[in-house]
């Protein structure tokens, strides 16, 4: 039976209709994953060397000890964001003469078919092979083998319990959140260090390596209960959504718009109501992190400020690439009526404008934090978010006139090609480029600051033009409207 | 005469699925339209509401085209499929957002879903759902009276009565023909129900593969007529 079901999935996967779509995608995934896995083999392989190169002068099995329950930390918070549910895909058989035992069987099989679980075997196992195996004995690296297994498998579970727990009562979610936040504040302050609680567990493991049972306990025990949960609440509509009620909303603070302000507002519920937009901003909101890879003290002082002119302009503009790279996909499930309906396209078009701006706006007030390490970032963000503002949401919404293909917002961002057409692989070379235009020959003449003044001026004379620009666009929408809302109807 | 369509046609690939000569439509007639599946009904009502460029002829609204004009937006109201529904609004939020491109207030809005609540029937309004997690049957009837609350001149209904439940398709009947008699409101109804075409409308059309074979004056036999063309 079980063998049935894993074949149905495997059908399901290659037959989907959104699998990719055109060929250079499916041949991107595959890069991509091949990537990753060369690179956590790569790390796995030459772990004791990095150790050795990184920590110069610390004991290699310290660092190593401590490390181990800091990545299943980490693995455990993306597999809260990102893992998915494999609950649905059950539904056809609930009604069939099949036990309930091996449904929830095969929901638990089928979760353990995750790149999740397969980055860390990769990781840690050539190490616990070579150098735990040559140092201690083979019983001691077998339990090493034994305690990362059932850790793996122990997060799986339990981020999916917790995954499931979240749909029938939202309140558990801040609830672990805000957990979240005070480990991570308390690791930060020194309150106490995974690392070295991690360090204390693993030496007990090479002291008594039988100890590593205990991960195997605790993995069995998440998955009998997850096991348990799912017997209890197998009914398609309980595992699927809430019953929380739906309460209307609005924005007063858009009324001044008039039209363009409506739909506006339509489409920040559009953005709140659904996953898959959803998913897109909470990115762009982890992507203000770029600056602390991208913003050195050392670069600063050197003035060479172009090498940070990218992560300024992800930082500050990536609400409007990332979200506006789809457009007007978005909204294709509803594209005939907003078109029949009594709706100016000039304001549809402003209302895109707004958005951008308001999304921009906001990012980089909060990216002005970085303003802290320097006052020079703020110059430099600044003069990027005129020309996000400005430049960058013509480029953008450009584009979105040549975008046929509708989109599925249900589903989660990440990983998910479905509705990526031709325009979002161009997109991003003109988007990120043309600041380099604006800016090379200032500083390679060894004028920054003016390539700066440049760029935000360049910037700014879109922006006050932008009547133009809105005119422009909307010329450009009706010469293929119609190609557009047919693209829409076509559900990939 | 609010509707004059010439020459129309429309092409995927070799096959012809919308080929009309010549048609015109009266004000505040109800005119429906029959034919089975693939006659080039939605494909029709498409190009009619320009969601779809014709590949010859024109529609004329009033006298102005269609394509290239927004003013027949001003009194035209559709509901065709789902496709019209923003599915993650409540359906209050959605009323009040058609309201608003009419310039009506949330007030008015309110008050003239007064008037659906028989035909709600206590399933739409403060239900705390959104559109996408009613029923069929429920979409259904908040799209259509979406299209109602527009006070349109001209009404354009795909298949309305599809996935209604029998209280509500009778209630839309009458509505359409009370509709007619106060505003003179002009209707296209497309559907495959016949008893429901020929009870509602007083005249209708007939496709085959994107042609009218049958333009009918509604009456007694008309109801033998279709069926006979459909039995045979």
């Amino acid at each position: 039976m079980l063998g049935t079901f894993l074949d149905h999935q495997w059908k399901a996967f290659w037959r989907s209709k959104n699998k990719g779509g055109t060929i250079a995608t499916q041949i991107f995934i595959g890069l991509v994953v091949l990537y990753l896995l060369a690179v956590a083999i790569f790390l796995g392989v030459g772990m004791e060397i990095f150790i050795e190169q990184l920590f110069p002068g610390k004991d290699v099995f310290i660092v190593f000890n401590g490390v181990i329950l800091y990545y299943f930390a980490v693995d455990f918070l993306m597999r809260i964001q990102l893992q998915d549910l494999p609950t649905l895909s059950v539904v056809p058989y609930l009604h069939l003469k099949i036990p309930k035992k091996k449904i929830v069987n095969f929901l638990n099989t089928r979760a353990l078919f995750s790149a999740f679980n397969l980055l860390p075997l990769f990781l840690f196992l050539p190490f616990c092979a070579t150098a735990i195996y040559s140092v201690y004995d083979f019983f001691t690296a077998l339990m090493y083998v034994v305690s990362i297994l059932s850790l793996t498998v122990f997060n799986n579970y339990a981020a999916l319990y917790i995954k499931r727990k979240s749909i029938q009562n939202l309140k558990i979610v801040p609830l672990v959140l805000l957990l979240i936040i005070a480990l991570g504040l308390m690791e930060y302050f020194k309150v106490f260090s995974i690392a070295e609680i991690s360090n204390q567990v693993f030496s007990w493991v090479t002291i008594y390596p039988s100890a590593g049972f205990g991960f195997t306990l605790l993995a069995i025990s998440i998955y009998v209960l997850n096991a348990r949960y799912l017997r209890n609440n197998l009914y398609a509509e309980e595992l699927s959504k809430n019953e929380e009620k739906k309460t209307s909303t609005d924005y007063p603070f858009l009324d001044r718009f008039g039209e363009v302000g409506t739909l506006v507002a339509l489409e920040l519920k559009l953005i709140l109501r659904n996953k898959r937009s959803r998913s897109v901003i909470t990115m762009s909101m982890l992507f203000l992190f770029y600056g602390f890879l991208f913003y050195k003290k050392e670069l600063l002082d050197q003035d060479r400020l172009e090498t940070m002119l990218f992560a300024a302009i992800f930082m500050t503009g990536n609400s409007i690439c990332v979200y506006g790279q789809f457009m007007f996909g978005w909204q294709s499930s509803h594209f005939d009526g907003l078109m029949a309906n009594k709706i100016n396209i000039r304001n549809f078009i402003g209302a895109k404008f707004l958005l951008f701006t308001l999304f921009s706006t906001f990012t980089t007030l909060v990216a002005c934090l970085y303003g802290f390490i320097s006052w020079k970032l703020l110059l430099i963000q600044f003069a990027a978010y005129l020309y996000n503002i400005g430049i960058g949401t013509v480029i953008v919404l450009y584009f979105a006139t040549r975008n046929y293909k509708s989109m599925d917002l249900s589903k989660g961002s990440t990983f998910n090609f479905q509705g990526v057409g031709a325009s979002q692989w161009v997109l991003g070379l003109p988007y990120f480029l043309s600041p380099y235009v604006i800016l090379l020959p200032f500083s390679l003449s060894g004028f920054p600051y003016w390539g700066f003044v440049a760029l935000g001026g360049s910037g700014l004379a879109a922006f006050l033009t932008r009547e133009f620009w809105l005119s422009f666009i909307v010329n450009e929408f009706h010469k293929r409207k119609h190609k557009i809302t047919e693209g829409f109807r076509e559900k990939s | 005469m609010i509707l004059e369509i010439s020459k129309l046609q429309k092409t995927y690939g070799n096959r012809t699925v919308v080929n009309i000569t010549d048609l015109q439509i009266n004000a505040g007639e109800t005119v429906g339209i029959v034919g089975n599946n693939g006659a080039g009904k939605t494909t029709f009502f498409r190009m009619l509401l320009d969601l779809i460029r014709p590949d010859q002829g024109e529609i004329l609204s009033k006298g102005e085209q269609v394509v290239n004009d927004n003013r027949w937006k001003d009194y035209t109201a559709s509901y065709l499929d789902e496709g019209y529904l923003i599915d993650y609004l409540t359906s209050e939020e959605y009323f009040v957002f058609i309201g608003s491109l009419h310039k009506m207030s949330v007030a008015h809005v309110m008050d003239y879903l007064q008037q659906f609540e028989e035909f709600f029937n206590g399933e739409i309004l403060g239900k705390g759902k959104y559109i996408r997690d009613f029923s069929k049957g429920n979409q259904n009837k908040v799209g259509i009276a979406a299209a109602l609350m527009q006070a349109p001149e001209l009404l354009v209904l795909d298949e309305p009565f599809a996935n209604l439940d029998p209280t509500t398709q009778i209630r839309l009947k009458t509505l359409i023909k009370s509709l007619k008699q106060e505003r003179n409101m002009t209707t296209l109804i497309s559907s495959h129900d016949l008893n429901h075409v020929t009870d509602v409308c007083d005249r209708i059309i007939l496709m085959e593969k994107g042609l009218i074979i049958k333009d009918l004056r509604t009456n007694e036999n008309t109801l033998k007529e279709l069926e006979e063309y459909f039995s045979g």
